[in-house]
């Protein structure tokens, strides 16, 4: 099964020598524990098998050995990518950070959660890092709702 | 009240100090002692926005050592976090008294031989604990707040001469 595609009428045309569509934004996850690959398996019930997403653990690693995980994983990225991070100021937050400043246009967004990654998913053929990395933001935001319990 | 945590951990500032022990301790600030951070502006300014609310200082040892009595009579809280033992040791050889460190994150790396999940010691951490120990400073095993403080000593024997 192929990654999800993305929304009618926005869809690039695949390279045909490769099968892949141009410019697609990588994203690699980083988060505590095996958040990121529970993330991802929850996310692939809804939309299917995902790919070309890179996932990494910060379990056990010291700040210089989660920092060259980090940057082993993004290195070939060439137009740059994201990195979801699960909260700011956490260690998978500040590594990247200082990963990703050697590595061209990489963005951060902390707080991935279930409602930014699937977002992530539908536009990642058709946004640039940058302009994907806000509109991320403001999904990853907008998904937080409270709804308060009427009694019957 | 100033001083209430002394902190040795390669992750500096991370998970485990701002939720964990930020949310039992509400710190006003949180001191960044490290000679390779605090000669980076830009890793400065990384650390510095690491913690929204909490105001981050990045010093070197000596600029920690200098400031370290007049900090601990200012109000509200404040945590002081190192990456290694070595660095704690240089930071008390420098006049900065710590009663007690708590010891939060030594991950492993390569020579390093296993002491529990989250720190490893090879010998040049052995020697540093041991001149800390000599010091009279404590050395206080525990990650979170939620877990059983232990002294490093009983978990590494080999500390004891």
């Amino acid at each position: 099964m192929s990654a999800p595609r993305a929304p009618e009428g926005s869809s690039p045309t695949p390279d045909p020598s490769t099968g892949r569509l141009p410019r697609r934004v990588p994203a690699l996850i980083v988060t505590h524990a095996d958040l990121a690959q529970a993330l991802v398996r929850a996310a692939e019930r809804v939309v299917g098998t995902i790919e070309d997403v890179t996932l990494l653990s910060n379990e056990g690693l010291s700040r210089d050995d989660l920092q060259d995980a980090i940057e082993a994983c993004v290195k070939d990225w060439s137009e740059g990518g994201l990195l979801l991070t699960d909260f700011w100021g956490g260690s998978c937050h500040t590594c990247g950070a200082s990963a990703a400043r050697r590595h061209g246009e990489i963005v951060i967004v902390t707080g991935v959660n279930l409602p930014l990654l699937l977002d992530y998913l539908y536009n990642r053929d058709r946004l640039g890092a940058p302009e994907l990395a806000e509109r991320l933001q403001q999904k990853g935001r907008d998904s937080i709702r409270v709804q308060r319990g009427v009694p019957a | 009240m100033s001083w209430a945590l002394h902190r040795i951990d390669d992750r500096l500032i991370h998970g485990q100090v701002l939720v964990a022990w930020g949310s039992r301790l509400d710190p006003a600030r949180i001191w960044v002692v490290d000679d390779g951070v605090a000669a980076s502006s830009w890793e400065r300014d990384l650390f510095r926005d690491a913690a929204p609310g909490i105001e981050v200082h990045v010093a070197s040892v000596a600029e920690a050592a200098a400031a370290h009595a007049e900090e601990a009579g200012a109000p509200r809280a404040a945590f002081l976090l190192v990456r290694d033992l070595d660095t704690a040791q240089r930071l008390s050889e420098s006049g900065a008294h710590v009663e007690e460190w708590n010891v939060g994150g030594l991950h492993y790396a390569p020579g390093k031989e296993k002491v529990n999940d989250y720190v490893y010691l090879d010998e040049r951490d052995r020697e540093a604990a041991r001149a800390l120990l000599l010091g009279g400073s404590r050395l206080i095993v525990q990650d979170v707040p939620a877990s059983r403080p232990q002294p490093l000593v009983a978990l590494a024997p080999a500390l004891a001469t």
